[in-house]
């Protein structure tokens, strides 16, 4: 193997060592893990995923993170999806500008917008709910949608549309069954994305919310008891937290590249 | 029958009337930009600069969308539905009138015969080739079976030889339609190729409509005779006589010969500077100056001609077309 080939090689053990450890971690007792050291678990055990499945503080942590992820995501690809036809497709006055700022909103550190999505949801009574933490979410996840679909969609050309209004299809059965099969794609990575921000986000949502809708990456903060930290339990959480981003990924890997070029690659 | 009147392809052209007859093939002849689109998108409704009225039979349709029109459109780029397979994707107008399944299913795969696309009814667009492609938009708007069908260059992305050899099926294919059919393009030979009648625009005005012969033979104008002749008229200023009764005169580059090889006595004589050539074995295009004019002449087989020579041509006095106004 050439040198490049090695330090490729190097390269994925770094990269992939802190999972493996994560892993290594989450299949042993505690006693194991701080006893000897050992790059294998010497008596594997499944007790720390038992324990996050018996275990209503975690489990409902897990539903509240991923209602809200997904909350978040379908709202996004909903109001994103038309916005970004709109972007792509019709010129009117101030369309630039106002594209411009949707993008502009993603400038700002979410910590500024804490205090008043704080105050705004404690007034109507939207604290402690996954919707609270999905709209705030959605601040960000929005213009980055409405980025990421305009630049995929304008790729379309517009004779697509054209030739559906000739062929006499109705808008409605061109959008829903033509256009945006046809971006679907598109909609896979935009989904990514926002699936991502939302997951990992932590600062919105645990100001957002307290103990009723307590998502996984706040009560991961807070494991640790009276007895210590329980490594194993914390370790286990973490696996399960890396793996719904994997699925994800899965199905959006070949879209991905693109993706990242916010769709402005043919 | 197809009536546009009062059309204005672009804000402040020159405004026109046109009626476009049923069963006949018309090819409108324009260099890019002259407003052929334009014209097309017109007539098929959809959104563009072009202004006016159209009827169809005596009833005006200039207000309906595209949806209630009996216009169908092959676009210049490859249109297809890339989701769609090659079967539904000729279904789609019927689909969309609420045609039966399975009379979609008959009538797309009859479609498929006549543009030899039977063997890929189960394939996506973007799996076939550029020719197989734009066979299938042809075949999806001959589908919906409309009374005109606009072909808004429908070739022109296509590679030399696939061209003519498509240009020769759509003869055929066409004419069984039995429509009004409107196919633009920049080609003249299109136009001696498909064209029942024939219709000349430039700078988004119409020049001159006709029998395609006829308007070759007796062009109205100097723009229209240059749109007709592939390479372009060569304009010419002198003798002063010959001229001055005219304002404007112009020879066809396959009428100008060489001096030594003079076809019969009573010619004019010109000198070229001769500026470039280029042969294809069986023609030679030879480019040069002649008094301050660029000309281009065409003559058959390989000429010994060498850049940088003043070359003497002539003209027959019988090949020189004379126009009024410039």
């Amino acid at each position: 193997m050439s040198i490049s080939r090695w330090l490729l090689v190097i390269y994925c053990i770094y990269l992939l060592l802190p999972l493996y450890w994560l892993s290594s971690v989450a299949l042993q007792t505690n006693a194991d893990i701080t006893g000897e050291f050992a790059v294998l678990p010497q008596n594997p055990t499944l007790s720390n995923f038992a324990e996050i499945w018996h275990n209503p503080v975690w489990s409902s942590a897990f539903v509240n993170s991923l209602s809200y992820v997904f909350l978040n995501t379908v709202i996004s690809i909903v109001v994103a999806v038309p916005a970004a036809y709109v972007f792509s497709r019709y010129r009117f006055l101030g369309d630039r500008q106002l594209f411009f700022w949707l993008l502009t909103n993603r400038m700002a550190p979410p910590a500024v917008f804490l205090l008043p999505f704080f105050q705004l949801y404690s007034a109507v009574g939207l604290f402690d709910t996954p919707l609270a933490v999905a709209l705030a979410h959605c601040l960000f996840t929005v213009p980055l949608s409405v980025w990421i679909l305009e630049g995929f969609m304008s790729a379309v050309p517009t004779e697509l549309d054209d030739m559906a209004r000739i062929d006499g299809h109705s808008f409605g059965f061109f959008f829903l069954r033509i256009f945006v099969p046809v971006n679907r794609g598109a909609i896979g990575v935009t989904l990514f994305f926002c699936f991502m921000f939302s997951w990992v986000e932590l600062l919105l949502a645990r100001t957002l919310t307290g103990s009723a809708a307590k998502p996984i990456v706040v009560t991961m903060t807070r494991t640790v008891s009276a007895s210590g930290l329980d490594w194993g339990v914390l370790a286990a959480a973490g696996v399960l937290t890396v793996i719904p981003g994997i699925i994800v990924v899965w199905f959006v890997r070949k879209h991905l590249v693109k993706g990242f070029a916010l769709g402005r690659v043919t | 029958m197809l009536q546009l009147s009062q059309i204005q392809l672009a804000p402040g052209a020159a405004a026109f009337d046109h009626t476009f007859a049923a069963g006949a093939l018309t090819v409108v002849l324009g260099r890019n930009r002259s407003g052929k689109t334009n014209l097309c998108r017109l007539v098929a409704g959809l959104t563009c600069s072009a202004k006016g009225e159209v009827t169809l039979d005596g009833q005006r349709i200039t207000q309906l969308s595209p949806q209630s029109r009996s216009v169908a459109v092959v676009f210049q780029a490859f249109v297809n539905y890339p989701n769609w397979t090659v079967a539904e994707n000729i279904a789609s107008p019927m689909r969309a009138r609420g045609v039966a399944w399975r009379d979609r299913e008959a009538r797309a795969k009859q479609l498929a015969e006549v543009l030899g696309l039977e063997q890929f009814l189960q394939r996506l667009p973007h799996e076939l080739s550029g020719g197989q492609q734009q066979r299938l938009a042809i075949a999806r708007a001959m589908a919906k079976q409309a009374q005109i069908l606009v072909l808004d260059e429908p070739l022109v992305n296509l590679d030399y030889k696939l061209r003519e050899s498509l240009v020769l099926e759509l003869r055929g294919v066409l004419q069984q339609a039995g429509t009004a059919v409107i196919y633009t393009s920049t080609d003249p030979k299109d136009a001696f190729a498909l064209g029942d009648e024939l219709v000349l625009l430039d700078g988004h005005a119409k020049l001159q409509a006709g029998r395609p012969l006829e308007v070759y033979q007796y062009p109205q104008n100097f723009a229209a005779a240059n749109l007709m002749s592939d390479p372009g008229v060569n304009a010419f200023t002198t003798p002063a006589t010959l001229v001055a009764a005219a304002r404007r005169a112009a020879v066809r580059p396959e009428h100008v010969y060489l001096a030594d090889s003079a076809p019969c006595a009573d010619v004019i004589e010109f000198a070229m500077d001769v500026q470039g050539l280029e042969t294809s074995g069986d023609e030679t295009f030879i480019h040069g100056s002649v008094d301050g004019n660029s000309w281009v002449i065409r003559r058959p087989g390989i000429v010994n001609v060498s850049v940088g020579q003043r070359l003497p041509v002539v003209v027959r006095k019988g090949d020189i077309m004379r126009f009024g106004v410039a």
